[in-house]
């Protein structure tokens, strides 16, 4: 994760935003957008996709940066946004591909590896074809607990669900995922 | 069978991990285009902001023709509610008993 920490504090960029600078925002912009687009990046569909994305976080921000309350890091805040805005554009996603065969979704984010292994690459295409079958909610939470790797307690934080209800959903979307690929194995 | 497909997504979800998306693309001049578009966002609000204030005199005084004109054309309207509810109510009471219905 790549924050760049040179300049001043996040406290005091966002009083600078508040008052109306538009540096102090690029600034924070510069500063969480590499790890704003990672996490979505694993959750959009192309480069238009994950642009748009991005921009909608940041917008919030932006907009809502009054409300933000400093009694935790700003980086937390900035996360739930992230993870809220990425949710939202599943579920805007869930109607189109639902009635869309496997083989037809199509995957355009490229990936650092320089397309050399094929095998990764199918691997991958796979895995994000049976991962657009999910609902928003499983497909948010496998992605949180098996890709990215967080701990449960972060992603009921992330999310606003409970522990228990993270452990559930996770369960049940990896359960309904190994449906997903035998089904499609099987064809 | 259960556990062939464990392994299988196990793998699947392994090698997902290890590949990083590569984001370079999007992170290139990302302010930049951010800021065009908070700007076009900021530009159509002040307008629909700046419409709204011009029209509210424009309402204001359709509001008071209306309310002078009413005033004008049934200057004599009674005050009481209750009569303009039950208005009609005695011609249909005698239509009715006159009628026989």
């Amino acid at each position: 994760m790549d924050v760049i920490n040179n300049g001043p504090a996040d406290d005091r960029l966002i009083e600078d935003i508040i008052a109306g600078n538009d540096a102090a925002f690029v600034q924070l912009v510069r500063r969480y957008k590499h790890k704003v687009i990672a996490l979505s990046a694993r959750f959009a569909r192309d480069a238009d996709d994950l642009d748009d994305i991005c921009q909608d976080v940041f917008i919030k921000v932006y907009e809502h940066l009054g409300k933000f309350r400093h009694d935790a890091p700003f980086e937390h805040w900035l996360a739930r946004i992230t993870i809220r805005t990425c949710y939202d554009a599943l579920r805007r996603r869930q109607k189109e591909n639902r009635n869309v065969p496997l083989d037809d979704l199509h995957y355009q984010i490229a990936d650092d590896t320089g397309g050399t292994d094929l095998a990764a690459e199918q691997a991958r295409d796979l895995l994000e074809k049976g991962l657009a079958r999910l609902r928003p909610d499983e497909r948010l939470v496998i992605t949180l607990l098996e890709l990215e790797e967080k701990p449960i307690r972060e992603i009921a934080a992330l999310t606003g669900w409970s522990e228990a209800n993270v452990k559930v959903r996770g369960f049940r979307a990896r359960q309904r995922l190994k449906r997903i690929l035998e089904r499609d194995h099987e064809r | 069978m259960r556990d062939e497909q464990d392994k299988l997504l196990d793998r699947l979800l392994l090698t997902a991990r290890a590949i990083k998306p590569d984001t370079a693309a999007c992170e290139e001049n990302f302010e930049t285009r951010l800021m065009a578009r908070i700007e076009e966002r900021r530009n159509s609000r002040a307008l629909w902001t700046f419409w709204t204030w011009r029209l509210v005199p424009l309402f204001s005084l359709i509001v008071i023709i209306v309310g002078i004109g009413n005033i004008v054309i049934d200057p004599d309207r009674s005050n009481d509610l209750n009569a303009l509810s039950t208005s009609g109510y005695e011609d249909n009471l005698t239509t009715t008993l006159l009628g026989g219905g």
